[in-house]
């Protein structure tokens, strides 16, 4: 799972559960899968981004020090960030681990690279 | 001159023998009937027989001409040559002499080439005229005289409505009195009756039949279906529409003899309609046999001396008499019965809401997750309507694939960002591998924050949910995620699997009913026979036969595995009807109807998400 797709994920469907988001990650097993950098992409991928989950991903792939915590103005002016930011969303894979609703506790396990959001019929 | 003649004996000779060994190569392996050098009185016509067209009676002349005596003829069914018993040895070697090389008897006028062989083919089983009729199956010969049958001719040329769609019918010509049969649907409009009834002519037939046949209960036909065949023509096996017609099915044959086939799953009888003879099909012969004839030239028939023999078809004119049932049909024949194959009971609704969880699990997760990796290699090319939908977005878009499978569509456009979800791990797993963006969930619960994504698609996904309720589900679903001005395309498979009477690719992959070898009905029934023995007898819903059109919207459709077991899992779908997935779409008070259509088989909705609800 890329952190991109993490940035998108929300236990939101449990019955019961308000937000559901952000999932608290938990990275067991990762790889770096290198892909060419765009600068473009991703700028215009960044809108669509939930920040405080952008953030929360990089803390956990330990490259806090690279992501702010607080979104910067005029992000297309820094190309570093933007690579770094390419690095952290579509380079960095985690292929074990789990997602924690943070409401209810319930764990999503992450194997061989997929997370299993399936939810039980008595859970929603 | 003399040495050319000469020359041209010699190589005569030499291609009688060259022909003579590769004939009787053939009949070695095909019935292990072997050569004789010394002369025998088994004799072997090693090129002629009554695959192309030799009758008993040409032969026997032949034979007659060289003053050798035969005591017996025996023809084979579907083979290129015949064996002849001759009274001694001496005739046999007359006969030899006589006609070996010499007898002008093969088509065309060919030369015949004999051979002593040593015993006769054991003749394998019964004859296929030995068999016993259907039951309910009866051949009235004479039931008209010749004046009567050129009276009928006149009659029915002289109007009548010819068929439409003649496409559809290019072997052979039809028309229609009393009502139209329409040969899309099978059936007949009730509602619309022709101009033209059936010929008073006719008239003569119904005392007849009251005398000779009065243990029918029947009434006076009121639609008559002309077809004209001529010498090569023929009609693929079918039954007539249960719900169509009435029981007797009755059919006169006029101007030539010839062979119909009469099926039921293995067994095969063949039955001779004489010329000017009443072909009554009731009972078990009208709903549980399928009849028809082979397009052929030549009919192989009983012989007079109790062998079997050819004879050429002429041109042939069947009036089948019908009449119309005008409900649904009660017979207790199920296997051919249309009522009986599209009959949705209310309990069905009902007991599908109440086990839609179940269903879904065993005939569609279960299934998805067993044949992952075959599905898979079935599914890598991606319909083109879909791809253009993923490249109507700008680029940086992202779009999320809701039942993405194995992800064929995940990289259809390089320029989006793609992620994918599916219920089937094994599935999910291949798309992975190709270093796709894929998670795992239900299509009814999608784990996505609420208005974030661009677009969306859900190919051939929802038709696999059990209930309406369920299926507007996975729609409002699809409505939630998106963000206001994003738009989604949904494809789910159609009952009708034909538009403007043109065949959708699924149909038109049935090659045999496309060549006329068989018939929709026909595949049904054999699939019929093969699952009792497969599977448990009492599956919830009917079985679909692949590449036939639907005979209902919740089917469980055969999906057989590649290995050597051949196993055959069934998959639950919903087919929809025209407009039943756009009706579920102006259920969601979020979303706007962008575009409708039908593209093979399936039918497709794009919609928008509006950027605001009106109150």
């Amino acid at each position: 799972m890329k952190l991109s797709t993490y940035n998108f994920l929300t236990s939101m469907a449990i019955k019961g559960v308000k937000v559901g988001f952000p999932l608290k990650l938990t990275i067991s097993k990762k790889e770096v899968v290198e892909s060419e950098f765009n600068p473009t992409f991703v700028e215009r991928i960044l809108p669509k981004l939930d920040w405080s989950a952008v953030y929360g991903a990089a803390q956990v792939a330990e490259l806090t020090e690279d992501i702010p915590a607080v979104q910067p103005e005029n992000i297309g002016e820094n190309e570093l960030l933007l690579q770094k930011l390419h690095h952290l969303l579509f380079e960095i894979d985690v292929l074990e681990g789990q997602l924690e609703c943070p409401e209810t506790g319930r764990v999503f396990p992450i194997t061989d690279g997929i997370p299993n959001m399936l939810l039980n019929e008595d859970e929603v | 001159m003399h040495v050319e003649e000469k020359q041209q004996k010699v190589n005569n000779a030499k291609k009688a023998d060259k022909k003579q060994r590769r004939c009787l190569a053939i009949i070695k392996s095909d019935c292990e009937v072997s050569p004789s050098d010394d002369p025998t009185t088994y004799l072997a016509i090693l090129n002629v027989g009554l695959s192309n067209g030799l009758t008993e009676e040409c032969l026997l002349q032949a034979a007659a001409s060289t003053a050798g005596k035969v005591t017996q003829v025996f023809m084979l069914p579907g083979k290129s040559y015949c064996f002849l018993v001759c009274a001694t040895v001496e005739d046999s070697e007359r006969i030899y002499l006589g006609m070996h090389n010499i007898s002008t008897i093969g088509q065309k006028g060919a030369v015949a080439y004999l051979s002593y062989v040593k015993e006769l083919p054991a003749l394998a089983g019964k004859s296929e005229w030995d068999r016993p009729l259907p039951g309910g199956l009866l051949v009235i010969s004479d039931f008209v005289n010749e004046e009567e049958e050129s009276t009928l001719l006149k009659a029915i040329a002289e109007d009548g409505r010819t068929s439409e769609g003649s496409g559809t019918l290019k072997h052979r010509n039809v028309k229609h009195f009393g009502f139209e049969f329409l040969y899309g649907s099978n059936n007949v409009d009730s509602s619309k009756p022709l101009e033209q009834s059936i010929p008073s002519a006719c008239d003569i037939l119904w005392p007849r039949l009251e005398s000779t046949a009065s243990t029918w209960d029947w009434s006076t036909p009121d639609q008559l279906t002309v077809n004209e065949y001529e010498p090569g023509h023929g009609i693929p096996p079918h039954v007539d529409t249960h719900s169509a017609f009435l029981d007797p099915i009755l059919s006169l044959s006029l101007q030539s003899d010839v062979v119909m086939d009469f099926r039921r799953g293995e067994e095969h009888v063949q039955v001779k309609l004489p010329r000017r003879s009443l072909l009554i099909m009731s009972g078990e012969a009208r709903y549980d046999w399928t009849h028809g004839i082979r397009p052929k030239h030549i009919d192989v028939v009983p012989s007079g001396s109790g062998g079997l023999t050819t004879q050429c078809r002429g041109n042939r004119t069947s009036l089948t008499f019908r009449r119309l049932r005008r409900g649904p049909c009660n017979c207790s024949y199920p296997t051919l019965c249309d009522t009986r194959q599209t009959k949705v009971p209310q309990e069905l609704t009902a007991s599908l809401a109440a086990q839609a969880v179940t269903l879904e699990q065993q005939n569609v997760h279960a299934v998805y997750d067993k044949i992952a990796d075959h599905f898979s290699e079935t599914r890598h090319t991606p319909w083109p309507q879909v791809a253009e939908f993923l490249d109507s977005f700008d680029p940086q878009s992202l779009v999320l694939d809701i039942g993405c499978g194995n992800g064929k569509y995940l990289g259809c456009n390089p320029l989006l960002l793609a992620i994918g979800c599916d219920r089937a791990q094994g599935l999910l797993a291949v798309g992975r591998r190709k270093g796709q963006n894929v998670f795992r969930c239900d299509c009814l619960s999608v784990p996505v924050r609420s208005s974030s994504i661009d677009g969306c698609i859900s190919i051939a996904v929802i038709h696999h949910l059990a209930t309406t309720e369920r299926r507007l589900a996975a729609l409002q679903e699809m409505a939630r995620v998106l963000r206001p001005g994003g738009r989604a395309l949904v494809y789910v498979w159609a009952k009708d699997q034909r538009k403007n009477d043109k065949k959708s690719a699924y149909l038109r992959q049935n090659k045999a009913v496309n060549k006329e070898r068989t018939t929709e009905q026909q595949q049904r029934q054999k699939q019929q026979q093969e699952l009792e023995q497969q599977l448990p007898n009492n599956t919830p819903l009917p079985v679909h036969t692949n590449r036939t059109e639907f005979q209902q919207q919740d089917v469980l459709v055969p999906w057989k595995t590649k290995d050597e077991q051949k196993t055959t899992y069934l998959r639950y779908y919903h087919v929809f009807e025209e407009q039943e997935l756009e009706h579920l779409v102006s259920q969601l008070p979020e979303v706007k109807l962008i575009k409708s259509y039908y593209d093979q088989g399936n039918h497709c909705v794009i919609f928008e998400k509006i950027s605001k609800v009106s109150l």
